[in-house]
């Protein structure tokens, strides 16, 4: 077979299993009372629900105890992040930090870095951004402008970032920026900052989406400074840098749960004793997730065994991206006119009204089937 | 290397050896593979999954999808299933020559859709339906002479046949296996084979894209080629998953529920993979010279034999449902 075809068999190990039941116990007592159950990592920004879960050890569960990380698998971080998804709990203060900006300090950061960010980060109490996209680089990162010019001491940093998911009210941003002259290799020259949000010199402003809420932003840098130990890794490494994490970033469950409630709510309206067209699309919906599921754990794996599945995890992403969009499609023909307030279609609503960022966000589904041909030999 | 990649590697060499485009041709012409059955038989492969041959249950399915990457228009699959179902009832004498299995309703004397009965020396018939009182199965093993045949085949050219014998024909055997568990071993048959055929199928896709030359370049330069690969290979990589996911489950109590997740979700990638791999090979690919139909024909029934996806995917919703909207998630993860 093909290079980042084979997904082979993982079992979570008894340990994982184990916490799954006092994840639950956890959700049981903590999900906060006014909170939609709601599967898209994206929603529900609830501080005081991460700084509950980091003080259970379930921010940076896989980092070294010396940055405030519990040093467990990769196994039971999956655990933990599939139970909270499916529950529908406020993940998103906390995901890009746990899931990525973490892993990238750890990986290329300074031990000064380390030390300063990362306990902050897994108490639940520091949040992180991403700034990739701009308003002229969307799937074409490397045609980032913002631009940091060195000064004394550090950087001066003009530009303008976009899509910044929760730019407003996270601390911290990683944004991928041009320190050196674009060049015939359009991948050299590109480094990553840390960039404090609350900077008088970075202009924050909240972008309306479709949906009605106002979770990414644009990002404006006037000039601002940026210290030297803000820097992360080597200057002019940011797109190896970038790419590097790709594994962490693309196959999750996040990537193919985030319309779950909606297939909760259809089981629930039809009951014990669906009729066969119902009966059909609920095993047909779990088929697609379950197959998921044992494809995402064992890109866990080769997480685990230290590998970089970029393949796989593109794969995950982009055959989870099409099921999450597809099961609300599906659900609603199978469900009798029911009015917009019934637990199914407030569910279906909003996951619907959210969906079109399922195949945009982290790698649009163009980019993604490139990164399949590539890998396929096609490229 | 294990035991099993050292079968897989020589099983790999004898398929590739002695099944071509001519052996599936002149089968679909009604030639049965004569010589290659006797390789097989030779190299052990007709034993797969017998404790004589030191192989499980599990390491013949592999054996047979390896198999179906290549087609082979032979019942090997269905002839293992018949030799271990016997074993399995303590009924080990050697049985010599073509085999395969069937399935007839209890007292009806007649099995449908039976693999190449009609080139066959015995034929297993096992019950269709479970007893309702719970009581040992009776399987009834035919020989050639015991037995009429009347010619039939599926979609793809294979030999499904009508087998009709008397009352009180051939020996019974007393069989602990239900047939339902028969019905999941064929149905797991069937979607191992269709997990080696997808594999084949987009090795064939790749392969076409990069030699044909349109507008001065190979078609896999084109994003639009390169889109749908990709598409076709996701479909793949989800089927073998799947499928891989019921071979680990066997003998286990979650098997019946991940077997109908495999035979819904491999079926639907097979219509899927179909599609593209034919869309990308061209009127090529459409024309009986071409091999792709020997592959693409099986995908097409191999997903209806033995419940088609939406028999499966009823099976699992209602399984599902029966648990409830809020343990949904729970049975997910413990399966």
């Amino acid at each position: 077979m093909f290079e980042g075809l084979n997904f082979d068999a993982v079992t979570l190990p008894d340990q994982a299993e184990a916490l799954r039941d006092e994840v639950r116990a956890f959700l049981a007592d903590a999900m906060p009372v006014d909170c939609v159950a709601d599967s898209n990592f994206n929603e529900g920004h609830d501080p005081e629900f991460s700084r509950a879960l980091g003080a259970r050890g379930w921010i940076g569960m896989t980092w070294p105890k010396r940055v405030g990380g519990a040093e467990r698998s990769f196994f039971e971080r999956y655990v933990v992040t599939e139970e909270l998804l499916a529950a529908g709990a406020p993940v998103c203060a906390h995901w890009i930090g746990d899931r990525q900006s973490g892993p990238l300090l750890l990986r290329y950061g300074t031990e000064a870095q380390q030390q300063r960010f990362l306990p902050a980060l897994t108490r639940g109490e520091c949040f992180f951004s991403i700034g990739m996209s701009e308003p002229d680089a969307g799937s074409d990162l490397a045609s980032v402008r913002a631009r940091a010019k060195p000064v004394a001491g550090g950087w001066r940093l003009s530009g303008t970032k976009l899509w910044t998911t929760d730019a407003h009210r996270n601390h911290y941003m990683i944004a991928l920026v041009r320190t050196e002259p674009t060049s015939e290799n359009r991948h050299a020259g590109l480094s990553q900052l840390i960039i404090d949000l609350k900077d008088a010199d970075v202009a924050v402003r909240p972008i309306r989406n479709m949906a009605g809420g106002e979770d990414f932003n644009e990002v404006v840098f006037n000039d601002c400074f940026i210290a030297d130990d803000m820097l992360v890794g080597q200057p002019g490494n940011g797109w190896e840098q970038v790419t590097s994490e790709l594994g962490y970033e693309r196959s999750g469950p996040e990537r193919f749960l985030s319309a779950f409630r909606v297939y909760v709510e259809l089981v629930r309206v039809h009951g014990p004793e669906p009729d066969a067209p119902a009966a059909q699309l609920i095993g047909r919906l779990a088929s697609h997730l379950m197959t998921l599921r044992q494809m995402s754990i064992s890109v866990a794996g080769m997480l685990q065994a230290g590998k970089n599945p970029g393949v796989e995890a593109a794969l995950v992403k982009e055959l989870g991206n099409n099921f999450e969009k597809q099961l609300p499609e599906l659900a609603r023909l199978c469900v009798a006119q029911l009015a917009d307030d019934h637990p199914f279609r407030q569910s279906f609503i909003r996951t619907l009204l959210h969906s079109p960022s399922f195949t945009l966000r982290g790698g649009t589904r163009e980019i993604l089937r490139g990164v399949i041909a590539r890998g396929l030999g096609l490229r | 290397m294990d035991t099993l990649n050292l079968i897989l590697d020589s099983a790999e060499r004898i398929f590739a050896d002695h099944c071509n485009k001519e052996t599936l041709d002149a089968s679909e012409a009604g030639t049965f593979a004569t010589a290659l059955w006797q390789v097989l038989a030779d190299n052990g492969l007709t034993l797969l999954g017998l404790s004589e041959s030191g192989t499980t249950a599990a390491d013949a399915y592999r054996v047979l999808r390896l198999a179906a990457t290549h087609a082979l228009p032979v019942p090997l699959g269905e002839c293992v299933l018949a030799r271990q179902l016997l074993e399995g009832a303590g009924s080990v004498e050697g049985l010599d020559g073509v085999g395969t299995l069937g399935r007839a309703a209890a007292g009806q004397g007649m099995a449908r859709d039976v693999p190449w009965a009609r080139d066959c020396d015995w034929i297993l018939i096992a019950p269709l339906e479970d007893r309702s009182d719970g009581d040992s199965q009776t399987l009834t093993l035919l020989t050639a002479q015991e037995c009429t045949v009347q010619h039939g085949i599926n979609l793809a050219g294979e030999a499904r046949d009508v087998v009709v014998f008397e009352a009180g024909a051939g020996r019974t055997v007393q069989c602990s296996t239900s047939p339902t568990e028969i019905l999941e071993q064929l149905a797991l048959l069937r979607v191992v084979q269709m997990a080696g055929c997808l594999a084949r199928t987009l090795e064939l896709s790749i392969e076409y894209a990069q030699d044909r030359v349109q507008f001065g370049r190979p078609i896999s330069k084109f994003q639009a080629i390169q889109h749908q690969l990709a598409v076709l290979a996701g479909e793949v990589a989800a089927a073998t998953r799947a499928a891989d996911g019921a071979l680990e489950r066997l003998g286990d109590p979650r098997f019946q529920v991940q077997l109908a997740v495999a035979k819904a979700r491999v079926g639907e990638a097979a219509g899927v993979a179909a599609e593209i791999a034919h869309q990308v090979h061209g009127a090529m690919g459409f024309t009986h010279e071409h091999q792709l139909h020997h592959y693409t024909r099986r995908l097409w029934a191999w997903r209806d034999e033995f419940g088609n996806e939406a028999h499966w995917q009823r099976q699992l919703g209602r399984r599902l449902a029966a648990v409830g909207a809020d343990q949904v998630w729970d049975f997910i993860t413990r399966h």
